[in-house]
């Protein structure tokens, strides 16, 4: 009976991603006086790239590297506990498992940046691999966060941590910081640096067309989900009804509007420099730090 | 305080002998004869009385006296006048000293007659390809007169432009010929050393036309200045304003007054567009789409007003040698106020709400800095000087059209970085609309067009300086026989302000290197004048810049 | 304060809303001064060949065909709509006409060519023909063209200082039609 939630999970996130993404370019095209692209183009997007010729440039790796961050980003989706309801994958993993399989994710872009040998992949899979450096601590403290309260590393117990335990000092501020980090987890100005990177460089997707580049896009796409859905469901949980499907409608338009605030700072923002971003995110990374010190202590 | 005569008196008296001859056809212009070997020190004392370096202009007079002629010009912002130094070499052995040691601005000028004329500069410190293509065989010299405009020859084998060494321990990034950052095909390669620039060099004239040796040879006087106009897709009234006062100036035609008040229109109009365009360029380049997108739909009304004047939204087609072609009405005057109103408090909307914005500060404070010493070393023109504390401005310190009637200021800060130019910039356009009103409510009554009742006189030297919103921009022409002239000089303000690139590069992020040389706000094809490929005898095809930024903008 | 501006920027957007047009189905109106293609009234025409002296893109050509035709070819391709042709015009029988849509597949849809029938000279009447040389064909007649209509050339008179030589050269030159030729 479980594996209904897990395939929820898996087709509720496929649906959706692209919608979100959809909504964002339109939100930024209204407010740059445009019309946009109408709401679902990126699965036209997604569908037309399917279709196009898949140039192989690298050896293996390249071919391998759009799958295995694919399946990074699902696997992680199959254990997210949405709709507050944790299925039975739940308790195989912790948190620490997240943290690598996202990771993963990130280093099989930077292996498909390397492995097509061109000099603008390299620039971009170096600025990758530095946000990646960076912005990893913000969230694994989110975790921890939860973690210390309940002194367990299970990814429902940290998760519905605030749910169980409310509201302190520690959670606010981090609630705070996470939002300030969303930008660079979910890769839109002012810390696209790496990768819709098409003014300065190419990106470390340059070599990539087809299918191969259908699969990394439609990542970042579950990847930008997954990090708007964690937000809803680790910091917005007081409207908890205990039905499954009203549960899961009610984070979606919470995503929804957590999307809206990515597009409009998206939209008003210059790209920063990677020596700026790194300043910027070891200031986040030390208040994280204390956001977990005062959780230890109980504030 | 110089003047003319002052010039000449301390430069006969030095290099007497090597002086030959001087002749000053208006009060602000000053041609002076000299013998090619004590060019250098001439032109030396030229810029310690307080020249600037303009331009070099070399001319094939072989068919007339054996001699290939060489001039370099100066200005002396301060008391309005312009010197020229006119040099001949024998043409079966045309070498001269090179003056760039001394002045960097020059370096370029020379290096296009060794490519175009097969001049030799001795001393010049990089004698590399700078005009024509790798391929193009060293022994045929375009802008000789023997050569026919529409030769194509057959392309040398197993050539490359050899690039400058890399300093040690970098890495070399290629950017261009196509490239997501630029508008038009150019060749930097920047040499950095992890995310940090440490040099820069620069393979460009990928868009030359060959605009020059067309209107020397197929092209009469009025058709110039339409072919003129199609220089560039920015400022293409200021390329046929400044030819049509070239030509003015050396055949000595009157222009009406109401026609110079129109003229300063056009171009107070122009910049207008132009600034707005480059605010939104630099937007763009830096990542920040909302200020792209915003400040062109302000210029689009601007677009607008000019397709209502014109009849076309860039390509006015309205300056002629003798004058302009439509006349501004009462109407239009009212309908162009309304619209500098209505620009004007939309500018001032966006002005509000990126003057407070850090993260635009972060990107642009301290970037591509250049002190205002190496500045003046470049010679460098334009809201990219005026950044650096220098006080230039053609329409203030060479008066031409109607602006020694009109009153306005010129915006000078001294950041020395893009801040600076985007300052600058903003606060010409207030400048040009206040400027824009001057002229519809002072415009005088009277002809639009001088009728020309005989020809022009062959052989006479002009020279005219227009400020283009990139900075100034200089023509230089000699009449010749049947209607059209016989050389024909564009310096467009991009020539002067490339050359300094490398130097603001150093040091620099890599990823600034966009908005580095979007600051400059560069117009390639004004710069290199794209050479023309003939499909048969007789057919000719000139490319607009937006053509040209059309093919190569295949990743935008 | 950096809050303020975006905040300025993005309410920056709320007077002028959404500015793209549906075109093709909403086209902005052509203001009345505007430059399109040009129209020849051929009955106004007296083929006098002034807009195609002052053609800066060589787009008008002439060619007398025998004794009293003379036809008159423009060749749209090259066309720059700048409108000297209509500004030169001695009866005023060139328009620029509104249109701007002008793109299509076949060139040849772009020419509009007038034959005109032309008047004699009165005193012998007859046209100078140009098969036979003869003195008169060196001088540049005002009434008189031969343009090279198929090959769409026209040269106007150079200083001919060109080299015979590299001349020749330019004469044999062949652009490639298929890339890498």
């Amino acid at each position: 009976m479980d594996i209904v939630y897990i395939v929820v999970n898996i087709i509720i996130f496929l649906a959706f991603a692209p919608l979100f993404e959809g909504i964002v370019r339109k939100l930024t095209a209204k407010v740059q006086s445009r019309q946009g692209p109408p709401v679902i183009q990126p699965y036209y997007d997604l569908i037309k790239l399917l279709g196009k010729e898949n140039f192989i440039v690298g050896n293996w790796v390249f071919k391998l590297a759009p799958l295995m961050s694919f399946a990074a980003i699902l696997s992680v989706i199959c254990f997210v506990p949405l709709g507050y309801t944790a299925n039975f994958l739940t308790q195989y993993a912790d948190v620490i498992t997240i943290i690598y399989l996202l990771t993963m994710g990130g280093v099989s872009i930077l292996l498909g940046a390397l492995s097509s040998r061109n000099t603008f992949a390299m620039m971009g899979a170096s600025r990758e691999m530095v946000t990646m450096i960076m912005v990893e601590p913000v969230l694994a403290m989110t975790f921890f966060v939860g973690a210390v309260k309940v002194k367990s590393l299970g990814i429902d117990a940290t998760i519905f941590s605030v749910m169980n335990t409310g509201y302190s000092w520690a959670v606010l501020l981090m609630m705070v910081l996470y939002l300030m980090a969303l930008q660079a987890f979910v890769g839109k100005q002012p810390f696209d640096i790496a990768e819709a990177e098409q003014e300065i460089l190419e990106g470390p997707f340059i070599e990539y067309s087809g299918p191969n580049y259908a699969l990394f896009k439609y990542s970042m796409m579950l990847k930008q989900m997954f990090y708007a859905s964690l937000f809803v469901m680790v910091f917005v949980p007081f409207l908890y009804t205990g039905v499954y499907a009203l549960d899961i409608a009610i984070q979606l338009c919470e995503i929804a509007l957590v999307y809206v605030v990515i597009a409009l700072v998206g939209a008003t923002n210059p790209r920063l420099r990677i020596d700026q971003a790194v300043k910027y995110y070891a200031v986040l990374i030390v208040l994280a730090l204390s956001a977990v010190g005062l959780s230890v202590y109980g504030i | 305080m110089n003047s003319l005569e002052k010039v000449l008196k301390t430069l006969q008296d030095k290099f007497g002998a090597s002086i030959t001859g001087h002749a000053s056809p208006l009060p602000t212009r000053l041609f002076i004869n000299i013998k090619a070997e004590k060019v250098r020190e001439i032109s030396n004392e030229v810029v310690a009385l307080g020249g600037r370096y303009l331009v070099g202009i070399g001319h094939d007079n072989i068919a007339r006296d054996g001699n290939i002629g060489m001039i370099h010009t100066f200005g002396f912002d301060k008391d309005n006048f312009i010197v020229h130094l006119n040099a001949a070499v024998p043409g079966s052995n045309p070498v001269m000293p090179s003056i760039t040691p001394d002045i960097p601005g020059a370096g370029w000028s020379e290096r296009e007659y060794q490519d175009l004329l097969g001049m030799k500069f001795e001393g010049h410190p990089k004698p590399k390809r700078l005009v024509v293509a790798d391929d193009w065989p060293a022994d045929i010299f375009p802008m000789r007169k023997e050569v026919p405009y529409n030769m194509v020859p057959p392309a040398a084998e197993d050539v490359a432009y050899q690039l400058d060494e890399c300093p040690e321990g970098c890495s070399i990034i290629p950017v261009g010929p196509f490239h997501t950052a630029l508008h038009e095909p150019e060749h930097f390669a920047v040499y950095v050393d992890g995310e940090t620039i440490k040099g820069c060099d620069y393979r460009g004239f990928m868009t030359h036309r060959g605009i020059e040796k067309l209107c020397e040879s197929q092209v009469s006087y009025n058709e110039v200045p339409f072919i003129a106009e199609r220089i560039c897709g920015i400022c293409g009234s200021v390329h046929a304003t400044a030819y049509s006062q070239a030509v003015e100036m050396a055949g000595g035609i009157p222009v009406p007054k109401r026609a110079e008040y129109i003229r300063s229109l056009l171009l107070e109009i122009e910049r207008l567009h132009s600034h707005l365009l480059w605010l939104g360029v630099a937007g763009h380049l830096i990542g920040f789409d909302t200020v792209f997108m915003q400040s062109w739909r302000v210029r689009e009304q601007i677009m607008w007003l000019s397709e209502r004047i014109t009849g076309n939204r860039k390509t006015y087609g309205m300056v002629i040698v003798g004058g302009v072609r439509r006349d501004i009405t009462p109407e239009i005057g009212e309908d162009i106020l309304k619209v500098c109103a209505k620009v004007e408090e939309e500018v001032k909307i966006i002005h509000k709400s990126i003057t407070g914005d850090t993260a635009l500060h972060k990107r642009t404070k301290g970037v591509g800095y250049l002190s205002k010493e190496e500045a003046v070393k470049w010679s460098l023109v334009g809201p990219v000087a005026r950044a650096r504390g220098i006080d230039i401005d053609v329409r203030r310190d060479h008066p031409y059209a109607a602006y020694s009637e009109l009153q306005f200021n010129v915006p000078v800060v001294d950041t020395c970085d893009v801040w600076g130019t985007l300052v600058v910039r903003l606060l010409e356009i207030y400048e040009s609309i206040s400027l824009i009103r001057q002229i519809i409510a002072k415009m005088p009554k009277g002809e639009i067009l001088t009728e020309l009742s005989e020809e022009i006189p062959p052989l006479k030297h002009g020279i005219s300086v227009v400020e283009a919103p990139r900075g100034e921009s200089v023509h230089f022409v000699i009449t010749g026989e049947e209607n059209r002239p016989d050389r024909w000089r564009v310096r467009a303000p991009t020539y002067p302000n490339l050359q300094a690139i490398p130097a603001m590069l150093l040091n620099d992020q890599f990823a600034d290197f966009p908005i580095i040389v979007g600051s400059i706000d560069p117009c390639f094809s004004c710069t290199d004048r794209v050479e023309v490929v003939n499909i048969t005898s007789g057919r000719k095809r000139v490319m607009s810049k937006s053509e040209i930024e059309f093919i190569s903008r295949g990743n935008m | 304060m950096w809050l303020t501006s975006k905040i300025k920027q993005v309410l920056m957007v709320i007077k002028p809303g959404v500015v793209t047009l549906n075109y093709p189905f909403e086209k902005r109106p052509v203001p009345e001064n505007f430059r399109g293609a040009p129209y020849w009234d051929h009955e106004k025409c007296i083929g006098c060949g002034g807009c195609a002296n002052h053609c800066p893109a060589r787009t008008i050509l002439v060619r007398d065909i025998c004794q009293e035709i003379r036809v008159m070819v423009y060749d749209g391709s090259r066309c720059t709509y700048c409108g000297r042709c209509a500004d030169v015009c001695p009866e005023n029988a060139i328009t620029m006409t509104d249109r701007y849509e002008l793109a299509t597949d076949d060139r040849q849809d772009l020419n509009e060519s007038m034959e005109l029938f032309m008047l004699t000279c009165q005193r012998c009447g007859r046209c100078y023909d140009m098969e036979n040389v003869n003195m008169i064909d060196r001088m540049d007649l005002q009434g008189y063209r031969y343009d090279n209509i198929e090959a769409r050339a026209f040269i106007r008179k150079t200083t001919d200082r060109f080299d015979p030589e590299m001349l020749k050269k330019t004469a044999e030159y062949k652009r490639p039609s298929k890339i890498g030729e």
